[in-house]
């Protein structure tokens, strides 16, 4: 199981307890869940990256799962999970412990949605570099894991950058 | 007769002075007077113009401590 696995599914099972009570306040939204994850692309060279089919519904949970894949032999992911929640407090209590996984963690704040944070670090068994970012927007949780070689972890601006991209796209979505 | 003795004396004043000199010169100057110059002091910072990490220039024009290659953000400029 990869981190990423691990992480999902801690990130899951924490947004599936707090989904419990309803979706009764949950806003009126788009159901298309695929529209959501903001391909790594657009900040690249417009080639480097690849995508699986969308995991729409991830374990159960309202919103979809995207991986993608740099053309260099699959050495660095980039997944994003974005939950949808009954609310925003729903969406902020997901996010607990979403990085657990992340081994020799260093945590930042960062300049990304609500409660933007940033966890670097190595996968449990050495061989990865780990970025997990993590943030809220209204009801919507999002992670976004970087993997990448031991040597060559994702540059923090990157991380940002993409995570502003990505909570950019979520607001235009809620108020679609 | 006469050619081969002045032929004969031209040569004994020209070795006569050859051989003299060196000797009239050391009783001149008895210490080396010679001026030696110093090279000059290599500079506490050398200068050195920072090239790429293959230390070129750089395939795309990436710039000193920047080197070309596929990474994160695909092909692109990134810190050695």
């Amino acid at each position: 199981m990869t981190i990423y696995m691990r992480t999902a599914c801690a990130f899951a099972a924490t947004a599936m307890a707090a989904t419990i009570g309803g979706f009764a306040s949950a806003a009126a939204q788009s159901s298309d869940y695929s529209t959501l994850p903001i391909d790594p692309n657009l900040i690249t060279d417009s080639l480097a990256y690849s995508a699986a089919p969308f995991d729409i519904d991830p374990d159960g949970q309202q919103g979809v799962t995207a991986v993608y894949t740099h053309r260099e032999g699959g050495t660095r992911t980039i997944t994003t999970t974005v939950l949808i929640l009954p609310d925003a407090q729903a969406a902020a209590a997901s996010l607990n412990g979403a990085a657990a996984e992340v081994a020799n963690p260093q945590t930042q704040p960062v300049p990304v949605g609500a409660g933007g944070t940033a966890v670097s670090g190595m996968s449990p068994d050495g061989t990865q570099s780990v970025t997990v970012l993590t943030f809220a927007e209204g009801n919507a949780a999002t992670t976004i894991e970087f993997d990448g070689p031991p040597n060559d972890p994702v540059p923090p601006d990157m991380v940002v950058t993409l995570g502003q991209k990505q909570d950019t796209a979520i607001r235009d979505w809620q108020i679609a | 007769m006469n050619r081969l003795a002045t032929a004969v004396a031209v040569a004994a004043l020209t070795a006569g002075a050859v051989l003299t000199a060196p000797s009239a010169t050391a009783a001149s100057t008895p210490h080396d007077t010679t001026v030696y110059t110093q090279p000059a002091p290599i500079p506490a910072e050398a200068k050195v113009a920072q090239l790429d990490c293959r230390g070129t220039t750089g395939n795309m024009g990436c710039g000193p401590g920047w080197f070309w290659r596929d990474g994160w953000r695909g092909w692109a400029c990134y810190p050695c």
